[in-house]
């Protein structure tokens, strides 16, 4: 059944069947926006609490440590309760729209680049903070000076964020709804395929997602490599 | 504890009874010393005498001592270089104009000062190179030069001559020799070059 499923699935992965590729498109385009935005905040954030000492810092931390490991479904109920009619955003009537998982895939990625960035910066060398001062460097060199030694894990903080924004269901399908042509993901398009007995084409979102998913993996798996090896 | 505050007649640093004292062990004692503007002194003492901590506190990168500590330089005038420097990621020649760009020097004021330095230190040529490939000498003389460029009131400089060559160190004792203005301190755990300082600092192990 499985073989005959991913028969099926290279088959309409090869006539490049148009639903395929349009949850395979919503669903990049939906997480590349919710992680860009995710890591401008999450990274800036990141670095103030590595290096910046204020009252609450630690529960900080430890609230977004807690919220890396918040399941999606979780995510998408809060979003769902914010952006319902009777919700505080209940006026935008976003429910059911590509931006509201995007709001939701932001939650879901800030706390994994915050956290991976404060990690990274606080693992940094003691004298790269020590140089940067000595040599006169201010608040925003000082601040270029560190993303940009921990560079590597950064990118590895927004890569394993983009991973886990493609990969997830539960946002998807409680605040986009899995409308045809509109909020439709891989996904959410795979659960709804399968339950309806169509199984190639559950395997053939599958089989895109699993491959974007290693390409990803794959970077990751590079970009962990060097992270490891010391630069000077 | 007495902050850097202003100077003491015209010293450009006056220490008197400083004690840096970590897990109840001191790690670092100054009697008395007085350093003159421009001069360049020498820090001696063996492994664990607390050379490097002195310079620490001296670029106020160590600032729980007791006793009292005052320097003639704005931070922004001291300049320290550790044991073992670290290099940014880049070029040499990015490393050498980090301090420049920190004090807003224009494009051609950067190339001619970082130029000028990286001749002075028989590193010219490794210009572009990433700092990534260098021997440890040359990643010492990268580091020396991008303190020298800044010309600084105060240059700490923490076993400078370790990791060079005979050649290198003779490098580095010429290019120091330009930094008329300066006031510059070098540890080391042995005897410097005698052409190189005017005074030293002998400290002994607690």
């Amino acid at each position: 059944m499985i073989r005959e499923g991913i028969l099926e699935a290279l088959q309409l992965l090869l006539r490049l069947d148009a639903s395929v590729i349009d949850a395979a498109t919503r669903s990049l385009w939906v997480s590349i926006v919710a992680v860009v935005t995710a890591g401008a905040v999450g990274i800036s954030v990141g670095l103030l609490l590595a290096r910046k000492r204020f009252p609450g810092r630690s529960v900080l931390v430890l609230l977004f440590r807690v919220g890396m490991s918040v399941p999606t479904v979780l995510i998408g109920l809060l979003c769902y309760g914010l952006l319902s009619r009777r919700g505080t955003l209940g006026e935008l009537e976003l429910l059911y729209t590509p931006t509201a998982i995007i709001l939701g895939e932001f939650f879901l990625a800030l706390p994994i680049v915050a956290t991976l960035t404060h990690g990274a910066i606080s693992r940094l060398d003691q004298r790269v903070f020590e140089t940067a001062r000595t040599l006169g460097a201010g608040t925003i060199q000082r601040a270029m000076t560190y993303l940009r030694e921990a560079r590597l894990a950064i990118m590895l903080a927004v890569l394993t964020a983009f991973s886990r924004c493609f990969t997830e269901l539960g946002i998807a399908m409680m605040v986009g709804g899995n409308i045809t042509g509109r909020t439709r993901t891989l996904t959410t398009a795979t659960a709804l395929e399968t339950a309806r007995g169509e199984f190639a084409s559950g395997v053939a979102m599958s089989v895109i997602l699993l491959s974007i998913a290693m390409l990803v993996t794959l970077a990751i798996a590079l970009l962990s490599r060097e992270a490891v090896e010391p630069v000077s | 504890m007495t902050s850097p505050a202003q100077p003491a007649a015209r010293s450009m640093i006056d220490i008197s009874d400083l004690t840096v004292t970590k897990g109840g062990q001191t790690i670092c004692h100054v009697a008395n010393a007085i350093v003159t503007h421009g001069s360049t002194v020498g820090v001696t003492g063996a492994n664990g005498s607390g050379k490097s901590t002195l310079l620490r506190v001296l670029a106020d990168i160590e600032t729980g001592y007791d006793g009292k500590c005052i320097v003639d330089a704005s931070l922004k005038d001291r300049v320290f270089v550790h044991q073992s420097p670290y290099l940014f990621n880049g070029t040499v020649l990015s490393n050498v104009e980090y301090g420049l760009k920190a004090r807003s020097a224009s494009r051609s004021i950067r190339h001619e000062k970082a130029a000028l330095w990286l001749e002075r230190f028989g590193i010219a040529h490794l210009a572009l190179r990433s700092v990534e490939s260098l021997s440890g000498g040359e990643k010492r003389r990268t580091a020396l030069a991008r303190a020298c460029v800044l010309e600084p009131k105060l240059l700490l400089l923490d076993e400078p001559l370790a990791d060079l060559d005979p050649e290198g160190i003779d490098c580095v004792v010429r290019s120091l020799s330009k930094l008329d203005a300066s006031t510059i301190l070098i540890t080391s755990p042995s005897p410097l070059p005698v052409d190189l300082t005017q005074a030293t600092i002998t400290l002994k192990q607690e």
